[in-house]
């Protein structure tokens, strides 16, 4: 048996050492895998690392996981109990660790460039995952997958695979929880009701409302904080899709992806200045717009605004905040979806969990990722908290209270950690008393929902950062307060912050997006 | 003549001889203090609205700004600060802690290091000199730092990330060594004549001699220590550990993070109110230090003016 356990880790220091070695997961890590599989074919079972696990007693190791985020009053006491499981199943302890949400991007990234030991941690597009794949800051999990991980192996969709695949190495385990956040606004639905307006259908319907909030009501629609308002209408309502994560370079629409332009240039861009021209008059926001520091949504609540721009889950926290708070209006939510009927769900690569290349144990770290995902035990202690303390259960299987009877919410707060990297649908419990409007919503999107084909586009600016830097300046310095209507003339402005982004090197910037764009559509075949 | 008189005035009422006053000298009183307290007043409406506005309702700001008298008194900000109290105390306790440790520790290095380089017959002075004052120009940057802390130090999530790093200065030690260098040396002279040793030297004379400077040093490197929440930020991972800064800047953060992404789920949840728990945060934090000061002050004001005159 020693000897067996020796060769074990001689094989993982093996492996180790080549995956430091080689630099970017290339093919000496694959060899040093192949080997580690070998190694562990001496056993009867392979493929199955829970046979593995009942024959080979594992050795006892400690793992360090980081998520991003808070912590919680009562991590210590779940830590504990998920801990004393773990042990008992795996013979493994997790010590979890969370970056704060201070500055966690400056951490996060420090904690994988510096190579401190990490067995796991939480991984996303939108914190840099393609990058730092790229750059080898995590593990190819390819060959590990089925056998450390095997029910996870099987029950996530190809496709989610593929999101997590970069350069032909699977370097993260996406969540499987379709979520869909698409633009809408909240807004007050008594009022709508009150003045005898139509249902939110388009654009007119929306200026409409607007125009009677603002002349019969005399409360500015969209108060405080206006831009990102008014943005998010502008690109849902003319379907520009962004790509590579700026503001200004786009595919004109979901089925034309291939047709990318400079927003400003275009048609659609001059008819939609000229009517936030209007608005801006018309008083819809006030001139300080883009200086207040105010959330529109907070003088929805003190009866001072009407519109606030949110996605439906967000939507749902206003709703029941407003309930919460006794406030007296309805407040409706309105998705963008319905002007084009199609909705992308957030890519599943928006929450993942990887293995950092500095980890001891990635074989166990999978091992209980893998039993985290997938033993509902293990799940809602860890998604939920303590039974009894934290939540209770409802009605059927599938529904949860929170809190749990008897349990005052300021002693125990709910228990919210960043767990969105392990989630996984079926394991999911629905809150009784949330906002069913969340539900419906959900219902609606199902049918409709498209593939998101611009979110995974890598786009490194390195090769054209002076020219993204200039064109970032005009944008805040023009594009904004003519987006706002807060000009005085709008073709004279309009002319102008062309002239200054033509200047600035846009169109090197849009020969560089189109490149990247096409290279990954013709890649995935995407016409 | 009226000036004349008026110094003359002066001059006796420093004496403690009163005499009388006359006209033009009680107006120009009255005036002037009516004007100090006026300014005095306008300098101190920031730091009431600051406490005011901590004591609002959070609806209430958002419709009406910020006001000097709220309407309606609320304690909301406060209970989230201090929803875990236990915490709030056990932060203070750090802080003390390494504002104290880290005072104490630095002005006695700083000193140490100021007075080696102050000392004419210490060959290597000049180098050494040139070494310290060459990392003002040059910083390794943030990963070699971060990665020579958890690393090489071991550092991660210990109370001495929070000590070192702003014990010793470059700035604090080249202050201290012209402050020394005024120092006669002949003092030092006459010492070894004496026959005391170099440490006696230090401790016995310069040390004495150079308490403005110390307490110069000392008043900044117990205000970095105090306001620090960096190191925390990048090396403790221990909620217990956390100093006062860190975990009250933790307590806004999330405060934010739950106010724009707080899910259609978190019907239970308590939101914590941003715009007046920015408010209380300042209160709590500055509080102590504001009360510490008045009887600290008149050391701080003659340290930081005799350094500055000789430094």
């Amino acid at each position: 048996m020693g000897k067996i356990k020796k060769r074990w880790t001689l094989l993982v220091s093996l492996s180790m050492l080549a995956s430091l070695l080689s630099g970017c997961g290339g093919s000496n890590n694959n060899a040093a895998e192949k080997n580690n599989s070998d190694a562990s074919g001496g056993n009867a079972s392979p493929s199955a690392s829970e046979a593995t696990a009942s024959k080979e007693p594992l050795k006892k190791v400690k793992l360090t996981w980081y998520l991003v985020g808070d912590t919680h009053k009562d991590m210590d006491k779940v830590m504990a109990e998920w801990n004393k499981m773990l042990e008992k199943d795996l013979n493994t302890t997790v010590d979890l660790k969370f970056t704060t949400w201070n500055d966690w991007q400056t951490k996060y990234n420090l904690l994988l460039t510096s190579g401190e030991k990490i067995d796991m941690i939480f991984a996303s597009s939108w914190a840099d995952f393609y990058k730092l794949s790229k750059q080898g800051a995590f593990l190819d999990l390819t060959k590990l997958l089925p056998e450390y991980a095997p029910v996870t192996w099987g029950n996530v969709p190809k496709d989610d695979w593929g999101s997590v695949t970069v350069g032909g190495g699977i370097y993260a385990v996406p969540n499987t929880n379709p979520e869909y956040t698409p633009s809408g606004y909240v807004y007050r639905e008594d009022w709508r009701k009150e003045l005898g307006l139509p249902e939110f259908t388009d654009l007119n319907s929306i200026e409409a409302y607007m125009d009677a909030v603002k002349t019969k009501k005399h409360v500015t629609p969209i108060n405080g904080l206006v831009y990102d308002n008014v943005n998010v209408l502008f690109k849902s309502w003319n379907d520009f899709q962004m790509i590579g994560g700026n503001e200004l370079i786009a595919a004109t629409s979901y089925d034309t992806p291939r047709d990318i332009q400079i927003v400003p240039f275009t048609d659609k861009y001059e008819a939609w200045v000229k009517k936030m021209k209007e608005w801006a008059d018309k008083g819809y926001w006030n001139k300080n717009s883009l200086s207040s520091k105010q959330e529109a949504g907070d003088f929805i609540k003190t009866g001072q605004g009407a519109i606030y721009w949110r996605n439906p889950s967000s939507a749902g926290g206003f709703i029941n905040e407003v309930k919460a708070k006794k406030l007296n209006m309805e407040i409706g939510y309105f998705p963008f979806t319905r002007f084009h009927n199609y909705v992308m769900p957030t890519l599943p690569s928006s929450n993942a969990m990887a293995v950092p290349k500095s980890s001891e144990n990635p074989e166990r770290s999978l091992m209980v990722l893998d039993k985290l995902r997938n033993d509902p035990v293990y799940f809602d202690l860890m998604t939920y908290g303590i039974e009894g303390k934290h939540w209770a259960k409802g009605k059927d299987a599938k529904t949860i209270v929170i809190p749990a009877p008897g349990v005052d919410l300021n002693e125990t707060p709910r228990f919210d950690i960043a767990s969105w990297g392990w989630r996984y649908e079926p394991n999911m419990l629905k809150e009784e008393g949330g906002w069913d409007g969340l539900d419906k919503l959900k219902e609606e999107f199902k049918p409709i929902s498209k593939p998101d084909i611009f979110g995974p586009i890598y786009m490194d600016y390195d090769p054209v950062k002076t020219e993204l830097a200039a064109v970032n300046q005009v944008f805040e310095q023009y594009g904004k307060p003519l987006m706002l209507g807060l000009i005085p003339d709008v073709d004279a402005s309009l002319k102008t912050y062309r002239d200054k982004l033509k200047k600035a090197g846009i169109e090197k910037l849009l020969t560089y997006v189109k490149e990247q764009s096409n290279q990954y559509f013709d890649e995935k075949g995407i016409k | 003549m009226s000036t004349q008189v008026k110094q003359l005035a002066k001059a006796d009422a420093f004496k403690g001889n009163r005499i009388k006053q006359d006209k033009e000298t009680i107006a120009f009183n009255i005036i002037g203090y009516t004007l100090l307290t006026l300014v005095s007043l306008i300098c101190l409406i920031p730091f009431w609205l600051i406490v005011a506005g901590s004591f609002t309702d959070e609806l209430e700001i958002i419709s009406k700004g910020f006001q000097l008298f709220p309407d309606t008194v609320s304690f909301e900000a406060y209970k989230s600060v201090f929803s875990t109290p236990e915490q709030i105390y056990r932060a203070y306790s750090v802080t003390i802690g390494v504002t104290i440790a880290g005072s104490l520790l630095g002005i006695f290095l700083t000193s140490m290091a100021g007075y080696v380089l102050s000392r004419k017959d210490f060959a290597m002075r000049n180098g050494i000199s040139f070494f310290i004052y060459f990392t003002t120009l040059f910083s390794g940057g943030l990963i070699p730092w971060y990665i020579l802390m958890t690393k090489n130090l071991g550092l991660k999530d210990s109370y001495w990330a929070l000590i070192l790093p702003p014990l010793l200065s470059a700035w604090n030690i080249i202050l201290m060594r012209s402050f020394m260098k005024s120092i006669p040396e002949s003092i030092v002279e006459s010492a070894k004549i004496d026959g005391a040793g170099d440490f006696k030297i230090y401790q016995r004379l310069i040390l004495p001699l150079s308490t403005p400077g110390l307490a110069t040093i000392g008043l900044f490197l117990a205000l970095g220590y105090w306001n620090d929440w960096f190191n925390a930020n990048m090396f403790i991972t221990t909620d217990s550990k956390y100093p006062l800064q860190f975990l009250l800047y933790k307590i806004l953060s999330s405060a934010a993070v739950l106010q724009t992404n707080n899910g259609a789920y978190l019907a239970a949840n308590v939101v914590p109110p941003t715009e007046t728990l920015k408010m209380a945060v300042a209160v709590v934090a500055t509080g102590p230090i504001i009360l510490l000061y008045p009887f600290v002050q008149r050391y701080f004001v003659k340290g930081l003016t005799v350094g500055a005159v000789k430094g």
